[in-house]
């Protein structure tokens, strides 16, 4: 087909290791001829397993499973409740059960495509081979999916997708997934073959030749710094999307992990690359400390609109018909209301840049159901939003039923994170990157239900092939914690430790990550542009200097500190913002979920550049206050024809 | 809307770590806001505390919308507070007053020791769920996904209760401190499957005798649990774990 | 599988044991009250004939009484039990401590299951010794019944039911069993769990109506003999 080719080279340090052959038959090649591990062999490797999300949680059980030592480790008191748990809308896969012509050629299609042809094809390609794999194990863990009367599993369509492919348990799913993956994990447990550690920090990596050998951690309870060695190191630490403050991600997602990896030498892939999810409940304060997604199944039935004159302060029942501004219906006539998240999300910030927003701020749109109220009735509607409306109301105190609800965009998702090859591991010998934490399937935009796809099918189906050919070609041998580099690495953490809490000064640390939140969401958010990335790279770098100078840290190391596992966080945000500014500035196109308003066509469209742009940008860490070194790898697309995404 | 001021008097549970003697400590916040959630009510609180350079309040959270489990506030003698099927930081300040006295306590039960302050350790759950919340299937090794179905009414009922976000307000508000709608809701979940079968009888008694060494209480019925259950729980559930536990009995 | 000694010694097995042995008393209890309302039927002898009835079973009844003894101490000693361990679960109790209101089946009478078994198991004695192990036939309450020598248990009644503070005190006991039932009966379906969302606001109505009906027919007796004079 096409074989588009971009000016700059793929980097010498960036082996994607894609295996040869037509794409269909890339991973079952790939899965033969792999080095395997001796089962008795498999007893003497011990790994690390970092987080507890759908993507820990599955890979530490499947290893278990195979005979591997698992060490794994979590943040929050249990397993259980890793950001995975928030999870609402559904999980993707190619089953076709109800039979509306999908394939795994067309989920691999329309994830390649959904993400504007920023994704490495060979990876999504396995992604879609393997989603049907996992609906049948989580069935089989007892996941009670929803089911239609015959008794067979039910499908609905999810973010404007053309197909059924969307399994989902009511609103959540990812609850649901992550229970299974995690009664999997704890099986093991039991077994013995995984030693679980809860409220246990991961604050650094060990690199010992080049290699990834163990951790830092920390203990949450008691402050207590413990170092842990192992044959590999799995990070299946989420994403970061926390950096813009407010987000819908939990309050403990954070980046420091992979943060402090790509400090240790792995790159980063596509930092900037973000998503912006449209139906997000709008603040309604100051203090506000997240944001609440309602699911986007909502744009099924409700109609988006904002009143046609600016600064109509009028009730929104009050406001006729004629005078509302349906502005997805007008402008993308085909798709309406169901255009993908990032269209959704712009055209909102648009008409609010307009002086057209509602609500007290200004900063929210309608979400309007009287329509379909008025078509399928009330009951109809609770039935299928029942629980979505009930925890609008509960948050507003607004009735969704008689008034339209207030939405507005969110920071969702991050496609972006550390670099991995096709065996999802990074550009570090035995480091493997997992889940939300690696950039690898989503490209530039991420599907609605393929999140939870993507960190089951790493976790159940791909680690547990591509770690043995690791061990099996490399042979690790033990080390042991007492070598010269935990040590070091250690004493590093220990003194960052000791100089937080000596800072003395008058901002809280919250102060430091609002502060940080806005500079990112006016930036380097939904629409980005030159002067004003180059403003948050300037603007991000004093703040940084201004955190380590006036920043106070409560508490002491050796109890529980929230606080001070906060200022940990945040440095390591700070720093990160910083790198996605630097990553959104030199992508000098629009692509997916990163707007660039140089580049956008006469109807305000997002412009490709496939000329130029059709790779993946990977930052390598330079030393501190140095400009890293930016890595390509550029992406081949054999199999999937580049089209501009079109959905008037 | 958010100009609304509201006074209020915190009488919170502060204890340095579980070797510690705890005490009450009174905290006057002067702006509440009846929009703020009950937690952002704490983070305000606590940046006035540390600008004043005072020890802020250590209180466990994580998700922020009533799905992860962490948060587990006694509000007034009632686990979760005022509102029912709704956890804590899902309670919004417009449930309170103007004026308002506000006690807040942790979790308290022999099995959740106190960690600081507001937190509490709960590892004793997730043991019950080690010695059999699961259906032993290996990785890669299940038949596809609709080769047995499952009448729809069973399904969803194994959802109400494998729905239990495992925060362990059904303890806390227990005046016996018993574990048994939490240990229940996934007992009656798998029960309902014929996933859970071939385990069943292993599945129920491993797990009641775990919950039993953990130190939890035994169930006097008084269903105080699913009363405070943020997801509102039946104690159905618990009649589904002894309706399991007489199936066992019976070899 | 587990044996049925440890079974029985578990959190469910105590449970399961509480419920069978509450609704076994609760049958006797019952029983016992259709044998007081003999004291009403149209026949004066009928009392006593029902209760000489009893005795002429001989070893059967012995048998009955010893099951009754073990029943009853069973069901106190694990309910007391468990008002214990409750004590090793909660160490300190909350400063602050509300009900969240319905579906909880906190009251009074959930509540108190503990203190109002204990007044049982000090009535039962109590009543034990004033009418089963009371005066008889040598202290001259004795009768006829087809020209056989009985003992007259119903003048007994009737003679103790003539002092206030016997009433009152009976009158109060029985208040608190009414209680204890109140809560007992439905609970002790659930704890067999006889029990699902839709049966257990109707059992917990029934289980109500069983208490009010018992603690009002043992009730009734002593107030009308100490009103009427006797019967
Ligand atoms: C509100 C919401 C709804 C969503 N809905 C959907 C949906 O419907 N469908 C879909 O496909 N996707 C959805 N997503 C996206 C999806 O949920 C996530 O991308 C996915 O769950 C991430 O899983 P994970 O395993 O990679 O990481 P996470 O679940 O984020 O887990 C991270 C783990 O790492 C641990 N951790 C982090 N840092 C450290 C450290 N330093 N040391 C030790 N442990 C650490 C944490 O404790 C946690 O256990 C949604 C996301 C959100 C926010
Ligand atoms: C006529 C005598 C009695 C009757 C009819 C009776 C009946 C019942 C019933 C039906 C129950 C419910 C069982 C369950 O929850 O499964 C119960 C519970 C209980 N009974 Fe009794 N009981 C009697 C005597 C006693 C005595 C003498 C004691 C103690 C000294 C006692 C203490 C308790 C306690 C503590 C419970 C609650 C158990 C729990 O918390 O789970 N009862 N009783
Ligand atoms: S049963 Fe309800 S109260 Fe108990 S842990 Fe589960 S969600 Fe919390
Ligand atoms: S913080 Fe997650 S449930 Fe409350």
């Amino acid at each position: 087909m096409q074989n588009v080719k971009t000016n700059l080279k793929t980097s010498d340090k960036l082996d994607a290791k894609i295996p040869a052959g037509p794409i269909q038959e890339k991973w079952s090649n790939h899965k033969n001829t792999i080095r395997l591990v001796n089962p008795n062999n498999k007893r003497k490797h011990t790994v690390i397993v970092v987080g507890t999300g759908l993507a820990g949680a599955s890979a530490a059980a499947s290893l278990a499973e195979l005979g591997y030592n698992v060490k794994a480790f979590c943040i929050q008191d249990s397993a259980r409740r890793a950001h995975s748990i928030a999870a609402q809308g559904g999980i993707n896969a190619a089953k076709n059960y109800p039979n509306d012509g999908d394939s795994v050629w067309r989920l691999f299609y329309d994830t390649v495509k959904g993400g504007d042809y920023r994704a490495r094809e060979a990876n999504v390609y396995r992604l879609a081979e393997v989603s049907n794999a996992i609906i049948d194990q989580c069935v089989a863990q007892g996941v009670p999916f929803a089911r239609e009367y015959g008794g067979l599993l039910s499908n609905r369509s999810f973010g404007g997708a053309q197909l059924s492919r969307t399994f989902y348990a009511r609103g959540q799913t990812g609850q649901q997934l992550l229970l299974g993956a995690y009664s999997a994990l704890s099986k093991e447990v039991h077994s013995g073959k995984v030693e679980m550690f809860a409220r246990e920090e991961m604050l650094d990596l060990v690199v010992i030749d080049g290699k990834a050998k163990g951790i830092i951690t920390r203990n949450l309870v008691n402050g207590k710094i413990n170092r842990h060695a192992a044959d590999a190191v799995l990070l299946c630490t989420g994403g970061y999307g926390n950096v813009y403050y407010l987000s819908t991600n939990a309050k403990n997602s954070n980046a420091t992990a992979a943060w402090r990896c790509y400090k240790r030498g792995a790159m980063f892939g596509n930092p900037s690359f973000t998503q912006i999810h449209p139906t997000c409940i709008p603040v309604s304060g100051e203090y506000q400390s997240k944001l609440t997604l309602m699911s986007e199944s909502l744009r099924n039935d409700g109609r988006v609109w904002v009143p046609e004159k600016p600064g109509d302060k009028r009730a929104p029942n009050d406001i006729p018909e004629n005078e509302r501004d349906y502005f997805l219906e007008r402008r993308y006539p085909s798709f309406g209301n169901l255009v993908p998240r990032d269209v959704a999300s712009r055209n909102a910030k648009y008409v609010c840049d307009d002086g057209k927003g509602v609500g007290e701020s200004g900063l929210a749109v309608y979400l309007d159901f009287r329509d379909a109220i008025k078509r399928d009735g009330e009951n109809t509607i609770r039935e299928k939003y029942g629980n979505l409306f009930d925890m609008y109301h509960k948050i507003t105190d607004e009735n969704p039923y008689k008034v339209p609800m207030r939405i507005f965009p969110a920071v969702h998702y991050t496609m972006g994170g550390l670099w991995v090859d096709y065996n999802l591991m990074s550009n570090v010998p035995g480091l493997f990157v997992l889940g939300e934490a690696n950039f690898s399937d989503h490209g530039a935009n991420r599907l609605g239900a393929s999140a939870l796809m993507q960190g089951l099918a790493d976790g159940y189906f791909v680690i547990p092939y591509t770690l043995g050919d690791y061990i099996a070609g490399e042979r690790p041998e033990p080390v042991s914690t007492d070598h010269e580099a935990f040590k070091a690495v250690e004493h590093e953490n220990i003194e960052r430790i000791d100089k937080l809490l000596k800072s003395n000064g008058t901002k809280t640390v919250l102060d430091y990550h609002r502060h940080l939140g806005k500079l990112m969401w006016d930036h380097v958010g939904m629409s980005r542009n030159k002067e004003g990335l180059e403003k948050a790279i300037k603007e991000i770098a004093a703040l940084k200097e201004d955190f380590w100078e006036n920043v106070y840290v409560p508490g002491e190391q050796s109890t529980y500190n929230k606080y001070l596992e906060y200022a940990f966080r945040v440095v390591d945000f700070m720093e990160l913002g910083e790198l996605m500014a630097r990553d959104a500035l030199v992508r000098e196109e629009s692509c997916g979920g990163h707007f660039r308003e140089e580049y956008q066509t006469e109807e305000g469209e997002a412009l490709r550049d496939d000329e130029n742009f059709a790779h993946v940008t990977a930052w390598e860490f330079a030393g501190e206050n140095k400009v890293p070194e930016r890595h390509i790898e550029n992406l081949e697309f054999e199999n999937v024809k580049l089209t501009q995404r079109s959905y008037k | 809307m958010s100009s609304e001021k509201m006074k209020l008097t915190l009488r919170v549970w502060k204890q340095k770590d579980g070797a510690s003697k705890g005490r009450f400590e009174n905290y006057v916040l002067e702006d509440a806001n009846p929009h703020m959630s009950f937690l952002e009510m704490l983070d305000h609180l606590n940046e006035k505390l540390m600008k004043e350079k005072k020890e802020p309040i250590e209180f466990d959270h994580d998700c922020r919308e009533g799905i992860c489990g962490s948060c587990n506030l006694m509000i007034n003698g009632i686990a979760h507070g005022p509102q029912q099927k709704t956890a804590a930081c899902q309670l919004h300040m417009r449930h309170f007053k103007d004026g308002d006295l506000i006690t807040i306590e942790p979790w308290r039960a022999t099995a959740f020791p106190i960690i600081k302050d507001l937190v509490v350790n709960r590892y004793a759950l997730d043991r019950i769920m080690a010695a059999g919340g699961y259906v032993s299937v290996g990785t890669n090794s299940a038949p596809d996904a609709n080769a047995i179905p499952i009448k729809k009414r069973d399904a969803d009922l194994a959802m109400d209760f494998a729905t239990c976000i495992g925060c362990g307000a059904c303890v806390a508000a227990c005046p016996n401190a018993s574990a048994s709608l939490f240990t229940g809701a996934k007992i009656a979940q798998f029960s309902l499957l014929p996933q859970g079968g071939p385990e069943r009888k292993r599945r129920v008694v491993n797990m009641v005798d775990q919950m039993e060494k953990e130190g939890f209480g035994d169930c006097s019925n008084y269903a105080e649990c699913e009363a405070v259950c943020p997801v509102g729980i039946s104690i159905d559930a618990i009649a589904r774990m002894r309706r399991e536990y007489m199936g066992a009995m019976k070899g | 599988m587990p044996s049925l000694l440890h079974a029985l010694q578990t959190t469910i097995g105590r449970k399961i044991l509480t419920g069978i042995t509450g609704i076994f008393l609760t049958l006797f209890l019952v029983v016992h009250l259709a044998g007081n309302f003999s004291l009403f039927s149209s026949n004066p002898e009928a009392f006593n004939a029902y209760t000489e009835f009893l005795h002429s079973l001989g070893t059967l009844l012995y048998l009955v009484e010893i099951i009754l003894v073990i029943v009853f101490l069973l069901h106190a000693y694990i309910g007391i039990s468990i008002w214990l361990r409750k004590r090793k679960a909660r160490p300190e109790n909350y400063s602050v401590y509300k009900t969240s209101g319905e579906p909880s089946r906190q009251t009074i009478a959930s509540r108190t299951m503990a203190i109002t078994g204990v007044v049982i198991l000090v009535f039962t004695i109590v009543h034990l010794f004033t009418f089963k192990w009371g005066p008889g036939i040598a202290e001259g309450y004795v009768t006829y019944i087809d020209g056989q020598e009985v003992r007259d248990l119903k003048r007994l009644v009737n003679d103790i039911f003539q002092n206030e503070f016997y009433v009152i005190g009976y009158t109060a006991v029985m208040i608190l069993i009414g209680f204890h039932l109140r809560h007992g009966i439905w609970s002790s379906m659930q704890s067999l769990g006889a029990m699902s969302p839709k049966l257990s606001p109707v059992i917990y109505t029934i289980g109500g109506l069983i208490a009010l009906a018992l603690a009002v027919g043992f009730l009734f007796v002593p107030i009308w003999i100490y009103i009427t004079g006797g019967v």
